[in-house]
């Protein structure tokens, strides 16, 4: 494998965009990447893109081929993925394969999605799977089910506390309301956290990520030219695909997916957890960023909950977390967020995240877990960013 | 006329002693799943031997869903069991109420086959829940 850096990024507003077309939404994040980088479509080589279902909300097939030719890119290869949750960071994982290996030079990865055309009802049964009866949504299980099981799971076993849980919302909603780029942008307050609309108890909607509509896209390159491109080239020091195990046999407070990607990520960075001066984890539920702290090594097991109590996850902490205000804020544009999160890492490492910068940031890790079945998570990406 | 159907065929079977879930044990490395499967993942096997699950678990944990799909009236709770064939199983909870003071995590649970929900046109469909074990509250 050869090294391979982010040479441009370019992202739109996650929101409503009903009155738009996922082929025009997509266009936008390629085009803003693509000038990003310097480049013009025809340096592309590969392109992958991560659209999670658009069969089911109706429109059609072969997105990534009608949103590139729209822009100029065409004969190459072009291959859309689709991975859960972390279906964007599949498409980034698949572009930055392809240039490792050496296969090409220049690689497209982007997301897009366009959730807010379909119901409540028809998100619920995708989500679920419908592959396994036992537990789909018809059974009365649910994305916010799953997180609030694990919820009761790690206040029973842990001590951590409703207000420990509000606080990932309450922290990740003040940075939020700091980047143009999210989709809620009011602060709150735990109690207006712990006070709002119950939604699986322990879990209220400040503590659930809202959907939205948007496209993330990112230009990798092989990292001898990069410079070409880009007077800060961010280097892509791991990136890590896992996929479940589903063990039956272990207290349901870990994803055993996340603890088996960060091991391997950090042997491939060759770095530990107190290297890494930034992260973007997948806080869909405010319980699932306490979880994931533990599981990345941020903590240790079962501390998750003070760790945010006591500020080690927020600017100026420990290990500042989801500066962009994560997906509680941005909402989650399943296709494009593990690209967004990517987005949000480059604009840190290049200093350019304005009021949320963390200075002198060096070091960034970026981790996107992807649907469930049963007890894990079905897949698992960690990449790590260096400046 | 409105009808009661199983939500799945093949989740209950009568071994002798009333309805009973039916797992698959695996006749090579005596693993148990449910539902059963066609091969046992751990070693490949096929031909799983069916056998009636427990009907107590222990509850490994809770919480309440005030969202749920079309025909399953909100608040429910829900929870995973833990049943002694080292299966976890998803379930609805009943019989529970108020489930935040009557629920508590390491409870033992019993199962019983209830209407889960309504479909579109009011016909029940029937499968299986947790309640608290021994006598029902009143």
């Amino acid at each position: 494998m050869r090294a391979v850096a982010i040479a441009g990024i370019g992202g739109i507003r996650f929101g409503k965009y009903g009155d738009r077309s996922l082929r025009v939404l997509g266009e936008e994040a390629c085009i803003k990447a693509i000038r990003d980088a310097g480049m013009k479509p025809r340096d592309i080589q590969a392109a992958y893109v991560g659209n999670l279902a658009q069969w089911e909300w109706g429109q059609g097939l072969l997105i990534g081929h009608s949103v590139l030719r729209e822009i100029g890119i065409t004969k190459i290869p072009i291959t859309r993925v689709e991975n859960g949750c972390a279906t964007g960071s599949n498409a980034f994982h698949e572009a930055w394969y392809r240039v490792a290996t050496g296969a090409c030079d220049i690689a497209l990865a982007f997301g897009v999605e366009q959730m807010t055309v379909a119901s409540s009802e028809k998100i619920l049964n995708v989500f679920t799977g419908r592959q396994h009866a036992e537990r789909d949504g018809d059974m009365g299980n649910s994305a916010p089910g799953l997180f609030a099981l694990m919820a009761r799971r790690h206040m029973e076993e842990f001590g951590t506390t409703r207000n420990q849980m509000a606080m990932v919302a309450v922290k990740n909603r003040k940075y939020g309301a700091r980047n143009p780029e999210a989709q809620l942008t009011r602060s709150v307050t735990v109690e207006e956290v712990l006070k709002d609309r119950m939604i699986c108890d322990p879990l209220t909607l400040p503590q659930c990520c809202p959907r939205g509509d948007g496209a993330a896209a990112a230009v990798l390159v092989a990292a001898k030219i990069a410079r070409k491109y880009s007077s800060v080239p961010i280097s892509v020091a791991a990136s890590v695909q896992v996929s479940g195990t589903y063990p039956d046999d272990r207290s349901y407070t870990c994803f055993d997916t996340d603890v088996r990607a960060a091991e391997a990520a950090y042997k491939m960075a060759g770095l530990g957890p107190g290297d890494i001066d930034l992260a973007e984890v997948h806080d869909c539920f405010s319980v699932a960023e306490i979880v994931h702290y533990e599981d990345l090594g941020f903590c240790r097991k079962g501390d998750g909950g003070r760790f945010v109590e006591e500020g080690h996850s927020g600017i100026g902490g420990k290990i500042p977390v989801n500066t962009s205000g994560g997906l509680l804020s941005k909402g989650h544009v399943i296709g494009a967020t593990g690209i967004s999160q990517i987005i949000e890492l480059v604009r840190q490492l290049r200093g350019q995240a304005g009021g949320r910068q963390v200075e002198g940031a060096r070091v960034a890790l970026q981790h996107n877990g992807g649907g469930f079945i049963h007890t894990d998570t079905a897949s698992c990406f960690i990449h790590i960013l260096r400046k | 006329m409105k009808t009661r159907r199983f939500i799945e065929d093949g989740w209950f079977h009568d071994f002798g002693h009333g309805l009973a879930l039916t797992g698959g044990r695996c006749p090579a490395c005596g693993r148990i799943y449910f539902p059963t499967k066609q091969v046992c993942p751990a070693c490949f096997a096929t031909d799983q031997e069916k056998i009636p699950l427990s009907h107590k678990g222990i509850l490994h944990t809770f919480a309440c869903s005030h969202m749920g799909p079309s025909g399953l009236p909100t608040p429910y709770p829900i929870g995973f069991i833990e049943l002694p064939e080292g299966i976890k199983l998803f379930s609805l909870l009943t019989r529970c109420d108020p489930w935040d003071r009557v629920l508590k995590v390491g409870m033992e649970m019993e199962m019983v086959i209830e209407t889960i929900r309504t479909d579109e046109d009011g016909n029940e469909i029937v499968g299986y829940k947790f309640r608290p074990s021994g006598e029902i509250p009143s």
